[in-house]
């Protein structure tokens, strides 16, 4: 039986961006609205987040229930783990010997205490990848865009970003104090015209490919506007690395305009499953970040347990090309069968699939029938995506059989016409 | 018809009083509102009116109904003067001192257009907006007024039949005139991000509250 909703619940009225203000001068104001909104929100939806896996998140995954307490036994749509890299038996080796060599963490910031032996190996191995001099890695792709970002713009300095820039690249944005502005999504015309009223130093923040809709960005003619006005640009490949290019180093390498792009960005969170951001470029470009780019310089270092899994995820990656060929095989079957169930899939042209749901009443109801069916993946709703643009965000992998996409795209496709959402 | 447009948080702060914190739709970027009723019924008798507002934060508070969204609408422009002269005394709202004329044309299924121009047919604005599917609500605002007198909250409950999403289809043309002297109008971003279109409509006022 799907879960029980209240038919005479309000709390789709609201949504987070509803309180983020709060009466008069006491911060704890903001706590009760927010709380006694919550309090319904959470039965009717909002308990499908943060569902705690009960193990690895490989293609089948044990998710306890919020709502029931209930294990179940779910076909895994919404983990990144693009490759399947994360639970792979090289990975999981390399891990347990480096936590036998080191114990579990760091235990300082990496420029005091916190850099080991295979930080530098790391490092080293993964700017060859890039083809790039130097890497400088950070504790997470939040901290990467943000430290990043402040690091090297400054107050009356540009900042021009895509309108669905990720909240990393924003944050660092405000932090850097520059003039910030954002143009029309993948929009050239309107990067023009932004540009044309910059003032500074200017930078041009895109990403290889956009989270919510899975579209990949227009770098070729965004490039062109970006030198024609003297800004500098940064690619934001954390869904892209590993994945696009002849080598797997991302979208710029996919458009052949590697060498044009002037700083090129990504984590280990999605195509490694892992954890950590880096930024790859010259030399001068490292040793700059690694002296201003605080979010690294005042954190913890990343665990060298987790740097020795990364680095066995790295060689996989290298070693097995297939393994991409493979994701993209998975996607162009989903595709075609997304299309054959007349699927809306919104505008990927990527690994992210959004299953559009466009109704922003029915999609936690959507959801929850999907997941009491056997799949596991979560509703994207307003202020994260625009309103009546809700979707179920599907993270396809290399290690998801076509078996397992079938399953879903038939549960999929049957939920979507029980809801009146497809034909 | 209602329409939500970005525009530079710089500009934003010009128009609004100090008490008041302009929301942002990105940083930098805060959202000027454009409304244009056409009420059929009122106590000053039938008339159109023009809003031209900046969203703020909401006066949320712990156990009271929750307002959809808060403004200031920095002017208004009535059809009638009886209009006019009746939200300034009951409401203290800022207007454009003279009469406008407002034409709704809703000849294209599905899209509404408003057009402003003053008395002398000099143009003034012309709103876009498309619907989506409409659903009966019931909304609060908050309506946030200053003049020398004082600092006002008016709520305002709008209840009817409503469309409203994020379809970027409709647009604003904001022309040269006197009555757009606030806004720096290159800076509008000409397609809105929120369109809201109310049909069978009533609009209630509470009291108005001194702050």
């Amino acid at each position: 039986m799907p879960p029980e909703t209240n038919p005479g619940s309000n709390f789709a009225e609201y949504d987070y961006s509803n309180f983020y203000y709060g009466a008069g001068d006491d911060p704890m104001n903001l706590l009760g609205p927010f709380s006694e909104w919550y309090r319904e929100a959470l039965p009717n939806g909002y308990y499908l987040y943060s569902e705690p896996l009960q193990g690895a998140p490989e293609t089948r995954v044990h998710v306890r229930n919020r709502k029931t307490g209930r294990i179940h036994d779910l076909i895994n749509l919404a983990s990144y783990n693009y490759l399947g890299i994360s639970y792979r038996p090289e990975v999981k080796e390399a891990a347990i010997k480096a936590v036998e060599k080191y114990g579990l963490g760091a235990s300082g910031s990496p420029i005091l205490s916190g850099t080991f032996d295979i930080h530098e190996e790391f490092n080293a191995e993964l700017a060859r990848f890039k083809g790039k001099e130097a890497v400088v890695v950070f504790p997470t792709g939040y901290s990467a865009n943000v430290g990043f970002i402040s690091g090297l713009m400054r107050a009356g300095d540009s900042i021009i970003l895509d309108q669905y820039s990720h909240a990393s690249v924003v944050d660092g944005a405000i932090l850097a104090k520059s003039n910030t502005v954002f143009f029309r999504h993948n929009n050239p015309l309107d990067l023009e015209r932004k540009l044309g009223k910059a003032k500074g130093k200017k930078l041009v923040v895109v990403e290889g490919v956009y989270s919510m809709d899975g579209d990949i960005c227009t770098l070729p003619e965004l490039l062109e506007v970006a030198k024609r006005h003297g800004a500098r640009i940064l690619i934001d490949e954390a869904h892209s690395t590993f994945l696009f290019g002849q080598n797997g180093r991302g979208v710029a390498e996919h458009f052949g305009l590697d060498d044009e792009v002037d700083f090129h960005l990504g984590t280990f969170s999605k195509s490694l499953g892992g954890q950590g951001g880096f930024v790859a470029g010259s030399r001068k470009l490292v040793d700059y970040i690694n002296a201003f780019g605080r979010s690294r310089f005042f954190s913890c270092n990343l665990s060298p347990v987790l740097v020795a899994g990364l680095l066995a995820g790295l060689r996989i990656v290298q070693k097995e090309p297939e393994l991409r060929q493979k994701l993209w095989s998975n996607v162009a079957f989903l595709r075609r069968r997304f299309a054959e169930e007349g699927v809306d899939i919104g505008k990927s042209n990527s690994q992210v699939m959004p299953v559009m749901v466009n109704n922003d009443a029915r999609v936690f109801a959507v959801a929850e029938k999907i997941q009491d069916r056997g799949l596991f993946l979560q509703p994207v709703t307003y202020p994260a995506v625009p309103k009546h643009k809700s979707r179920l965000r599907i993270s396809v992998s290399a290690a998801h059989t076509e078996a397992d996409l079938e399953t879903a795209v038939r549960v999929i496709a049957s939920v979507l016409r029980e809801e009146g959402v497809c034909q | 018809m209602s329409a939500f447009f970005e525009f530079p948080t710089e500009n934003a702060r010009e128009i609004l009083p100090d008490h008041l914190e302009p929301v942002e739709v990105h940083h930098g970027t805060s959202i000027f509102a454009m409304t244009a009723f056409d009420f059929n019924e009122s106590s000053v008798g039938e008339y159109g009116e023009v809003v031209m507002a900046v969203i703020v934060s909401p006066l949320v508070k712990p156990g009271e109904r929750l307002p959809k969204s808060a403004m200031y609408p920095y002017l208004v422009a009535t059809t009638t003067k009886a209009a006019r002269d009746h939200a300034i005394e009951r409401w203290h709202l800022p207007h454009f001192m003279e009469d406008i004329k407002l034409d709704f044309d809703r000849s294209t299924p599905n899209v509404g257009v408003a057009r402003v121009s003053d008395m002398a047919g000099a143009p003034i604005a012309e709103l876009k907006v498309a619907a989506h599917s409409f659903a009966p609500v019931n909304h609060l605002y908050q309506s946030f007024m200053a003049d020398d007198s004082g600092k006002y909250l008016a709520s305002i409950v709008m209840e009817g039949e409503q469309s409203e999403h994020e379809d970027e289809k409709g647009s604003i043309v904001l022309h040269d005139h006197a009555f757009n002297k606030a806004l720096s109008i290159e800076d509008v971003y000409a397609t809105p991000f929120r369109e809201l279109w109310m049909r069978n409509g009533r609009q209630t006022f509470d009291p108005l509250k001194t702050l």
